[in-house]
């Protein structure tokens, strides 16, 4: 006589209900995790047909950001930066104020998917974007794993990515523009900065996946040929929030600076644990790559206080256009929301393609992937940060390289700033020094890496 | 003096192995103990005493610290003040899901697996709508910042030491565990609730109001995971996904542990926590989780029913 037996027999309940009512709930939860993830979608889509006039023949653009899932937290905070300049260029606003509304007169009609943080539905939905929609090109992707995801399909579709995300380099494609920091706009002065200042001994931790390992691996080579050494290092699983042991590490190795490239929630968790273990910032400061106004604001900006980012762009740059973008940004997505160098990137590459359509459109000509691609190269644009522009060479972007030091307001000083914006240099020189990378012109695909034989290729600056 | 005079002693044979940090790190393990205790408690109510398989475990320990987040933003309250209501908040919503959910399914593990599983995605899509993805923080009370100092060095930095916040969750943790054991095992209605699980067709023929103590024993578990997000939310930022990090952590726990006697989940919290400080400081974290999956696995495998558990009978 089994237990179940003698439940049926009681008669409260049949078998037959328990698996109705078992097979409902869950089925119950499982439509609502799937329409959670279509509605998105399509919201995006609705909003564009629906809210706004997009009049006659509007340019269609994908936008392709995870909204839900692990990752969600920092993309939706670029599609935000993202729908905001697309919004400016449709209404004739902002940066595009003496362009008029539209791209010579066209709109952009937003193609919003979802890929849910997941690396295979990447692969799928730039497929459907680009052979379904037929979008003139995507703009999206945040984590290198993503990146490496959809990059054969637009090789093999011949489409064109605009990738706004600082990342660890050593790639050079004719069908991304990637308009976040080259290893050399982020990396190279940071270092020197952190030997001159705080001294040789490095402590080096990160998350544990590709884009912090290449990262610091670099950052390594950087440090030893400045004379420094690397006394620690340490990777945590991706998510992890429990620091403990690699804060008793660092305190036994007792260093003179802690490199960190702790991504996402690890972040918030490493800085609070970090003070809370009585580690102060004036004996052992944080230089971080990753760690952003975003992240900042998220672990109490007193945790912060005194510890160090290399970035691009602060929300605290003091230029008339990012007193703007913060102004336009806070009214569209609310007071308390902060923007960080990221989403700079991925504001301002929305202009770099929409001035390149423009040139197309007026030269006369369609646009598509090959006239897009070389109106692009060597657009310029005033952004928030300064005046950067496309690499006509190596489709990178030349960005400025800032270091800053938060304050108790979650804000950073900027202590050191490149006279312009750096030109991108896509090969670590200090891992494969005199490697640069020339897309011929027209681009005809073929491969760009070049070997200059030379020991380091030397830090060029945008002449303005 | 006798700290001065350890000190030099420990310093003297500083060259070969150092003693000094391997001390710190277990009494550091002490605070991921702690943590351990605090989030598998919960479990071990709802799986141990219920036998439910609750895959949304993680996602009441995020309701809770939600609820801290809504406080705090609402009437700047203190964050010890916002426990009880994380509580009660935590315990009403997991006796609604009692009722409607994990009621209909009894005796049922998949079915109440998949259901659980299927909870834990709409839990955090609703509160994703209500307070969107962005990570939140919470403030934690100025006087648990600093840290404890057992022993420092010359220049008066800590050898070793451990954070008020630490031992402010270890605290909390004992005072649940003590709680819990004397609500099982000191009073009627816990009693009540071991009959119900020991047999429950008795238990009914008996006169317990089975349905409502099964009500009471969910909601007691989800309400000890609500407090447990509470006390967490301020060691890391508060988002929807945050309560998965704990979730496998939990089940290693009760699991290890043995899910028939609450003093099982303390040596579980134990074991694992220490050993994974300890391997973690010696080789390094990613390892140190490799390892003790393992070691749970073998555990497992030769003690089914976990380190401590009374034999039953059939």
């Amino acid at each position: 006589m089994t237990k179940n037996r003698l439940y049926f027999d009681l008669g409260r309940t049949s078998r037959r209900r328990f698996l109705k009512y078992g097979s409902l709930a869950v089925g119950a939860g499982v439509v609502a995790a799937c329409t959670n993830q279509g509605q998105q979608g399509q919201q995006g889509q609705q909003q564009t047909s629906s809210q706004q006039d997009l009049g006659e023949n509007p340019i269609k653009v994908g936008v392709m950001y995870s909204t839900t899932g692990s990752i969600a937290i920092v993309e939706k905070t670029l599609q935000d930066a993202t729908f905001l300049a697309i919004d400016q260029i449709n209404n004739g606003t902002g940066p595009w104020k003496e362009n008029g509304a539209g791209i010579a007169g066209r709109k952009i009609q937003k193609v919003v998917v979802n890929p849910d943080s997941n690396w295979d539905l990447y692969n799928q939905m730039s497929k459907r974007l680009i052979e379904e929609d037929q979008v003139s090109c995507v703009l999206g992707c945040y984590t290198s794993a993503s990146r490496k995801a959809v990059l054969p399909v637009f090789e093999d579709k011949n489409a064109l990515l605009y990738y706004p995300v600082y990342y660890e380099g050593n790639e050079c494609s004719s069908n991304v523009i990637y308009t976040g920091a080259a290893p050399n706009q982020q990396i190279t002065d940071s270092i020197p900065y952190c030997y001159e200042n705080f001294g040789p001994r490095g402590f080096f931790v990160g998350s544990d996946y590709i884009y912090p390992k290449e990262s610091n691996r670099i950052a390594k080579a950087e440090l030893k040929n400045q004379g420094g050494e690397v006394v620690g290092e340490e990777y945590a699983a991706l998510g992890t929030t429990e620091f403990i042991t690699i804060i008793n590490k660092i305190k036994q190795a007792n260093p003179d600076f802690v490199l960190s490239n702790l991504v996402g929630d690890s972040v918030p968790a490493f800085y609070r644990q970090y003070k809370n273990a009585g580690i102060n910032a004036s004996d052992i400061p944080i230089m971080a790559y990753p760690t952003t106004e975003q992240e900042i604001k998220a672990m109490d900006p007193q945790n912060a206080e005194g510890h160090y980012t290399s970035f691009n762009y602060f929300q605290s740059v003091d230029t008339p256009e990012n007193k703007q973008f913060v102004r336009e940004f806070k009214k569209m997505f609310g007071d308390d929301r902060v923007t960080n160098g990221v989403m700079e990137a991925a504001y301002l590459q929305t202009f770099f393609m929409a001035q390149a359509m423009k040139e197309v459109l007026e030269a006369g000509e369609e646009i598509n992937t090959k006239t897009l691609r070389e109106a692009t190269r060597g657009q310029e644009f005033n952004a928030p940060q300064g005046k950067v522009k496309v690499d006509p060479d190596n489709y990178h972007t030349y960005l400025y390289a800032r270091i800053g030091r938060w304050n108790a307001q979650g804000q950073a000083e900027i202590i050191q700033s490149s006279p312009s914006a750096v030109k991108p240099i896509p090969w670590s020189q200090a891992l494969y020094p005199g490697r640069e990378c020339v897309h011929p012109s027209p681009d005809d695909r073929s491969d760009p890496t070049k070997e200059t034989g030379k020991d380091k290729l030397e830090t060029k600056y945008l002449e303005s | 003096m006798l700290n001065q005079l350890a000190l030099t002693y420990l310093f003297a044979q500083n060259s070969g192995f150092q003693i000094v940090p391997i001390i710190n790190q277990l009494i550091s393990g002490v605070g991921i103990v702690g943590i351990l205790l605090l989030t598998g408690l919960g479990l071990a109510i709802t799986f141990g005493v219920m036998g439910i398989i609750n895959l949304a475990h993680g996602e009441f320990i995020m309701l809770g610290a939600y609820v801290t987040v809504f406080m705090q933003e609402l009437f700047d309250m203190d964050l010890l003040l916002t426990i009880p209501f994380a509580f009660l908040v935590t315990a009403v919503i997991g006796a609604l899901i009692e009722l409607t959910i994990i009621r209909r399914l009894h005796g049922r593990p998949l079915e109440t697996l998949l259901a659980t599983w299927g909870l834990s995605i709409v839990l955090r899509g609703v509160i994703k709508l209500l307070f969107t993805a962005q990570l939140k923080y919470v403030q934690s009370p100025s006087y648990l910042s600093g840290n404890l100092k057992l022993l420092t060095n010359e220049q008066g930095l800590p050898l070793i030491s451990i954070s008020h916040y630490r031992l402010f969750i270890i605290g909390i943790a004992i005072a649940l565990f003590l709680i819990t054991a004397y609500l099982l095992y000191g009073t009627s209605l816990g009693r009540k609730m071991r009959a119900v699980t020991q047999n429950r067709d008795m238990a009914k023929c008996l006169g317990i109001n089975t349905s409502l103590v099964d009500m009471g024993t969910f909601a007691y578990g989800c309400g000890l995971a609500g407090i447990a997000g509470t006390v967490l939310s301020s060691l890391k930022s508060v988002s929807p996904p945050m309560g998965q990090d704990y979730l496998i952590d939990a089940w290693m726990v009760v699991v290890t542990g043995g899910v028939d006697k609450l003093i099982g989940t303390l040596a579980g919290a134990v074991l694992i926590g220490e050993s994974n400080a300890i391997i973690a400081f010696l080789l390094s974290d990613p390892v140190a989780r490799v390892i003790v999956l393992l070691a749970v696995i073998v555990i497992i495998r030769y003690r089914p029913e976990g380190l401590f558990t009374v034999q039953k009978r059939g």
